[in-house]
């Protein structure tokens, strides 16, 4: 095995706009192949310009209804970010955990809001 | 059928205007459809994402349509943004390139929708430099636009769009318009709340809402597009089933239209001449991601 394994985003989608979840899904199925064989990856955004939560999502928000938390982040970084794309990235993984914690929890937690929503608005 | 279409603005009465049109067409079939514009004092361009939607739905039930009696000042905006093309007139050369063309997409579009924003919009020398930030969020806000149709709409009949830039008010107009399920549709089948059209659309404008099902989450689109839009001074406004939905210098308008819309139509305003950096108050680290 090797000790780190380099993925570009960019070779794999083959462009610098990474906005659609189709193409998320190609980095997500390397992704997923090298996390189940316990390979610790390195994912570079080097000369990626745009990304949209669709793409994240599918390519690593999704990694979180396979593997654990503890996994992922002893597994898996990334470099070659810029930071608002890191902060997309991070609301991105926050949402992602919640929604795999606990799907009813999760639901329940929206309905609750809801609620105090409409009676906030005197409905 | 024959329907007399008023003027169209970028607002309310605007979507109200075409979705009476659909409205009245929709259960046409194998019919003639005569629009008479001779009414139609004004247009905005971004607004035939919507109009062409619901003609192109009407088209699909085999109706002709036609458009009569187009005044030449609009007849001159959607002959340049390529609007009436679809209807049989040339197109002509838009010399001040303001308009950002009107184009129909399917879902699977993405990388041809990529290109279209570019070429179209992002590249083009008649569009004002805006600052770095702004131009970066921008390109992704109408990324998200899209995407949000991609993968909410299960539209089957494609995603249309059209903008126009009024370089005077440094103001860009853009639309994305889907003929799918709708948002109280969504909201309704995938979460299992009943909620009135307008209350579904703030619903799914907030928190951490989504409708995704699945091994892929999601929640962030139209949060992130909102986010953005109010910072930068911009307006957005949302139309679905008979729902409409606004945000403006921080305020949210709601209302019920007269009748539903066939899915879903996200327009925003975007002003051109904002400043902001767009830049975080904290640093992240790599380490803090996961």
């Amino acid at each position: 095995m090797k000790n780190k394994l380099s993925l570009s985003v960019f070779e794999i989608v083959g462009n610098l706009l990474c906005v659609a979840s189709s193409d998320g899904e190609k980095v997500f199925d390397r992704l997923d192949a090298a996390l189940k064989e316990g390979q610790s990856v390195t994912l570079s955004f080097r000369n990626v310009t745009t990304l949209t939560s669709a793409f994240l999502n599918a390519a690593i928000g999704q990694l979180y209804g396979k593997f654990s938390e503890e996994k992922i982040r002893s597994l898996l970084n990334v470099q070659d970010m810029e930071q608002d794309d890191m902060a997309l990235l991070k609301r991105v993984v926050e949402t992602a955990k919640q929604y795999f914690k606990d799907p009813q929890k999760f639901d329940q937690a929206v309905r609750e809001t809801l609620q105090s929503d409409n009676k906030d608005d005197g409905a | 059928m024959r329907f007399t279409l008023p003027a169209i603005n970028h607002n309310q009465a605007g979507f109200q205007a075409l979705i009476h049109l659909w409205a009245q067409g929709k259960d046409c079939f194998l019919d003639d459809i005569d629009i008479d514009m001779g009414s139609t004092t004004w247009l905005d361009a971004d607004m035939c994402a919507a109009f062409g939607a619901i003609l192109y739905y009407l088209s699909e039930r085999l109706n002709t349509v036609k458009l009569t009696n187009i005044r030449h000042e609009v007849e001159s905006i959607l002959s340049k943004n390529g609007f009436l093309s679809n209807y049989g007139r040339e197109k002509i050369p838009d010399r001040w390139g303001t308009t950002i063309p009107y184009q129909r997409f399917d879902v699977k579009d993405d990388r041809y929708f990529a290109g279209y924003i570019e070429n179209r919009l992002m590249q083009r020398s008649e569009i004002p430099p805006m600052s770095a930030g702004l131009q970066k969020k921008f390109r992704e806000s109408i990324f998200e636009m899209f995407s949000n149709a991609v993968l909410h709409s299960q539209t089957k009949m494609g995603i249309f769009s059209c903008g126009q830039f009024f370089p005077k008010r440094n103001r860009l107009d853009f639309s994305v318009v889907d003929l799918g399920i709708g948002i109280r549709r969504n909201v309704k089948e995938n979460v299992g709340l009943d909620l009135a059209p307008e209350e579904a659309i703030k619903w799914a404008t907030e928190g951490s809402h989504t409708t995704k099902r699945g091994q892929i989450p999601g929640g962030l689109g139209l949060k992130l597009l909102s986010e953005f839009i109010d910072l930068n001074g911009g307006r957005i406004q949302i139309v679905s089933d008979a729902g409409y939905w606004m945000l403006e210098k921080s305020r949210i308008i709601i209302a019920r239209l007269r009748w539903s819309f066939p899915g879903t139509a996200v327009s925003v305003e975007i002003n051109t001449a904002d400043t902001q950096s767009y830049l975080l108050s904290s640093e992240l680290s790599e380490t803090d991601i996961f």
